[in-house]
């Protein structure tokens, strides 16, 4: 317990050198004096007052909320549908979220990041029903394997309509190549403001489903044996986990990588027990997303590359390095 | 004891074998008669008005030698390769889907989601906009890219030995990898490079030759009898490693056998049509699920492949008025679909997936 | 003697004989007449009639259409209703045989019997419009149909017009016209005040630009053909110091958006969603020019005819004359 206790304080720490680095770093080097100004005497006609206050601040904050999310989200799924492979994509969101962004844009020509949002939560939640409708039918309900199956298909099937529009409308394919990367540049207060109150909720309840997943992650009947009522409890976790997957992706466009790889690392320091997956995952969740940011912002002068690029390019390796040296559990 | 009773058990397995066999053939053959019905729409429907009967006078025109220049254009230049080609393609798909689904145990591992796929689109996608290469180099770097992805995802699960498990992770991994370069790609390219890409991306058969199906044609002849070859012990794979090793079954040679067949099949077929969305995962599922238990579903597989793909193209050719799609928007939806259905009716036979 | 007169009558005869059958020959339409067009690259095209159903990408048509050719079909890389370079023109009788990149319609365009296919060159592609090597060897069929040919994209768009002129004229079109001659005229107004707007600002710098959520981009002014036409009139376009990959861009991130500081900013109008995104970045008014309304369209790449020419420039004209040369120095 002592050494869970002291991880989750490292972790904690490196996540508050990790903020501390994300309003400090940037495309544009700003040095710690102007940057403590910025903070406390607010010029508003100085650049780089503003763009610590307008770009940096916003920036991390919803960094911080969404890694946590995409953390905790992956962390719930992995568990509730026992399978390692298990990630917010798997049930549509995405591609749900996608769709309805692509017919905002093609149908109603909504063109800004925040009219984005609310279509991409849209998507989100109609694409997961569907999924896990399809999944429940017939006599086992929705298992693990149908409702993976079931996502794929649901996925499939959102994408090639998502694809008719983007061959045949060039506007807004043209819009579409640059949300879909994933990227936290360009999220200002509004679309904090907008997500906070679904994250913030959304990371609350996640923290207490850690008996739940638990129980559920010993399997079906174990867990039925222990006293849980598995269908009821497979969809309050999974509706959690929609809702802060959904979020997730409302604010910043599909960045796919982290939801599948924290989960991981989180249980290689704790072991199996939820109670503690799940804090760990949300703290290591913003430390790999605002971390990735960060190295995306300097990586590429005077331009910068999308954190969704940068996720996949340091975490996918890492994850296969895991992968091959880690004994982790079957499905 | 009586010799009915000792022998019962050994005729009600005979009887049951019999009949898993006849649902077989059932199965086969209604797929085989409705991929042909498919190809008899693709050749006779089309913008360019041409009667049935022009349209088999121009098939038969080979051999009796009447020629019609335009019709013939239309049928033997257009049609044809491209039907042919859809059935090919459909085909190496379905096939590549069955037998990674069946060599991994897990019905979710097929080449476009373990990386397969994406490796041929990203290597495509490369030659494309950053090295501006065209046609025939653009279907051999596809081809490559998914050579070069299934190796470096084989090598990097190995330890002393490749689970299942681990390829599909890492393949995910890679997959994950592969899908980033062609996103980055995108951002970086003038929207009309996208766009070449876009269409190249969606897999279409647009354009389908007979000298481009060459290397698909020639692959097929090959591959296939040499999946059919390897399906028995791919069979005893099924049961598990050590069940398979008890059983005679060489577990390591079988799996990198079937899975390098696999492999060439979906990238021949990349390289030709592009990755056409969901064929290859779809196909698997839904001919197992046709045939219950009755086995091999390798040809089954085939035929479903090959039946979505040219109903895709017809669907996405003819369906939604002025527009012209590619096929692989079609694919997507017509392979989801499919599948959804056949999930949802698993209550009657009460198996799970 | 009656001999020699006869003689010369009769020479003056067969040489009158003559004189009329060549002359018929000539004035008879089509009987050797012969078409020929040489593109960029020193191909010819050679056809014995002159042709009159042609099928043509989008942009050929934006330039030919206003001149007097009509194609019988179109292709076009986006939506018709989405194609900047077509706005405004009669379409009406004209088969739109494909409405996205690289998709052409090849049954549609077989039942047409087209005698020739018109689209542009690009040199960089090596390549027609809608041959381009991303459709593979997709519409490379279509050339068993009917062979292709066009002008060179190259650095200038009045150029580029020009060769439309001469296209049309070879294909029979009338530039006397009293339509297109008020085009051309039009024109050379507009240009005439762009000129005069210029060279009464001389200290007025100007930065085209594409504004995305996650970057500025900047374009490198020999790029665009219509940039290097106002270059060389005289616009003082600030260039990219480091354009990236083939020299068309240069990515800021919006943290630096305000390394350069022009008076006046042209941002892309291909799209209205460019200056809404534009318009929605905080960082957007550390550009004084942004912050000081000093932004105005850039036709960008779209541009094929003397009257969309004109109607440009006379926008640029009045951002110019509005515009505070002094604003950064």
């Amino acid at each position: 317990m002592p050494a869970r206790a002291g991880g989750l304080l490292v972790l904690a720490i490196g996540l508050l050198a990790v903020l501390f680095a994300s309003v400090t770093v940037g495309a544009r080097p700003i040095s710690l004096a102007d940057v403590w100004a910025a903070l406390t005497t607010v010029d508003p006609d100085s650049t780089t007052h503003r763009i610590i206050l307008e770009l940096r601040l916003p920036r991390t904050l919803v960094g911080l909320l969404v890694g946590a999310a995409l953390g905790l989200s992956g962390a719930i799924l992995q568990g509730a549908t026992r399978n390692p492979l298990a990630d917010p994509g798997l049930l549509g969101i995405e591609a749900g979220a996608a769709l309805c962004v692509v017919l905002g844009i093609a149908v109603f020509g909504i063109s800004t990041l925040s009219g984005y949002v609310w279509l991409a939560f849209l998507g989100a939640g109609i694409a997961t029903v569907v999924v896990y409708a399809i999944a429940s039918m017939g006599r086992e309900g929705a298992t693990p394997v149908k409702l993976a199956l079931s996502g794929a298909a649901v996925t499939a099937a959102l994408y090639s309509v998502t694809s008719a529009f983007l061959i045949t409308s060039v506007t807004t394919l043209d819009q579409i190549r640059f949300w879909q990367v994933g990227a936290l540049s360009g999220r200002t207060m509004d679309i904090l403001w907008q997500v906070a109150p679904f994250l913030g909720a959304g990371i609350l309840l996640a923290l207490t489903t850690g008996r739940i997943l638990d129980g559920l992650s010993l399997g079906e009947d174990v867990a039925r044996g222990l006293g849980q009522r598995v269908q009821l409890s497979r969809a309050y976790v999974g509706f959690v986990a929609v809702i802060l997957a959904g979020a997730a992706v409302a604010a910043c466009g599909p960045i796919a990588f982290v939801g599948l790889t924290i989960p991981h690392v989180a249980r290689a320091m704790t072991g199996p027990n939820y109670r503690w997956i799940l804090p760990f995952s949300m703290l290591l969740g913003p430390i790999l997303l605002l971390g990735a940011d960060i190295v995306g912002r300097v990586i590429a002068p005077p331009g910068e590359l999308q954190v969704g690029i940068v996720t996949a390019a340091i975490g996918a390796p890492f994850f296969i390095a895991f992968v091959r040296r880690r004994k982790l559990a079957e499905l | 004891m009586n010799v009915s009773v000792q022998f019962a058990p050994v005729t009600l397995v005979a009887t049951a074998r019999r009949r898993l066999k006849a649902r077989w053939w059932l199965v086969s053959s209604a797929l085989a008669m409705i991929t042909l019905v498919l190809m008899a729409v693709a050749l006779t429907v089309g913008d360019y008005p041409l009667p049935v009967s022009d349209v088999v006078r121009s098939l038969l025109s080979p051999f009796t030698g009447q020629v019609d220049q335009a019709n013939d254009f239309i049928v033997l230049g257009v049609r044809l390769p491209r039907a042919v080609t859809g059935l090919l393609a459909g085909a190496a798909f379905g096939l590549s889907g069955v037998i990674f689904q069946t060599v991994l145990r897990n019905p979710l591992a097929s080449p476009d989601i373990v990386g397969i796929t994406t490796g041929a689109s990203t290597a495509a996608v490369v030659a494309l906009i950053i090295f501006h290469l065209s046609g025939f180099a653009v279907a051999a770097s596809a081809t490559g890219g998914a050579v070069v992805i299934a190796a470096l995802i084989y090598a990097l699960s190995w330890r002393g030995g490749v689970t299942p498990y681990r390829l599909v992770l890492v393949g995910i991994g890679m997959a994950a990898i592969a899908a980033a370069i062609t996103s980055y790609t995108f951002t970086r390219a003038r929207i009309a490079e996208v766009q070449q890409a876009m269409a190249w991306l969606t897999g279409s058969l647009n354009g389908a030759t007979f000298e481009a199906l060459l290397p698909l044609a020639l692959g097929l002849m090959v591959l296939a009898p040499l999946a059919a070859v390897l399906c028995r012990p791919l069979a005893s794979l099924e049961l598990g490693d050590d069940a398979a090793k008890a059983l005679g079954t060489r577990v390591e040679v079988t799996r990198l056998g079937t899975l390098l067949v696999a492999v060439v099949l979906a990238s021949f077929a990349t390289a030709t049509v592009g990755p056409l969305a969901f064929v290859a995962f779809a196909a698997g599922p839904v001919a197992k699920r046709l045939l219950g238990p009755a086995g091999n579903a390798l040809l089954p597989a085939a035929l479903v492949g090959a039946a979505v793909t040219i109903g895709a193209d017809l669907i996405a050719q003819h369906a939604l008025g002025r527009t012209q799609l590619p096929a692989g928007v079609v694919t997507g939806a017509i392979g989801a679909l499919f599948l959804i259905y056949l999930l949802a009716a698993a209550n009657r036979s009460g198996r799970g997936a | 003697m009656a001999n020699v007169k006869f003689a010369g009558g009769f020479a003056m005869l067969k040489s009158m004989l003559v004189a009329a059958l060549l002359f018929s020959f000539a004035a008879t339409p089509g009987l050797a007449a012969e078409w020929s067009y040489t593109d960029g690259t020193g191909q010819t095209v050679t056809l014995d009639h002159v042709p009159n159903r042609i099928v043509m990408h989008a942009n050929t048509a934006a330039g030919l259409i206003p001149l007097g050719i009509r194609p019988i079909a179109i292709y076009v890389d986006s939506p018709v209703a989405e194609d900047k370079s077509l706005q405004g023109l009669d379409l009406s009788g004209i088969e739109i045989v494909g409405e996205a990149w690289g998709q052409i319609d090849i049954e549609k365009v077989a039942a047409l019997q087209p005698d020739l296919f018109l689209a542009e060159w690009w040199p960089l592609d090596k390549a027609f419009s809608g041959l381009e090597s991303g459709a593979g060897s997709t519409n490379q069929q279509i050339l068993k149909l009917a062979p292709i040919t066009g002008p060179t994209q190259g650095d200038s768009i009045v150029k580029l017009i020009g060769d439309y002129e001469t296209l049309a004229r070879s294909l029979g079109a009338n530039l006397d016209d009293p339509q297109i001659v008020a085009d051309k005229a039009a024109f050379e107004t507009a240009l005439g005040k762009f000129k005069a707007a210029v060279a009464s600002k001389p200290n007025l710098t100007a930065l085209p630009v594409w504004a995305g959520t996650d970057a500025l981009y900047v374009a490198a002014t020999q790029g665009s053909s219509e940039l290097m036409d106002f270059a060389g009139w005289g616009l003082k376009l600030i260039t990219p110091e480091l354009a990236d990959d083939r020299g068309y861009w240069e990515t800021l991130s919006w943290e630096q958006a305000d390394k350069y500081q022009p008076d006046l900013l042209l941002v892309d109008n291909r799209s209205d969603t460019t200056m809404q995104t534009a318009a929605a970045q905080p960082m957007w008014t550390s550009i004084k020019a942004a912050a000081a309304g000093q932004v105005t369209g850039w036709p960008a790449f779209w541009l094929r005819n003397y009257k969309a020419y004109a109607q440009a420039l006379d926008k640029l004209s009045a951002a110019i004359d509005g515009a505070d040369e002094n604003l950064t120095n």
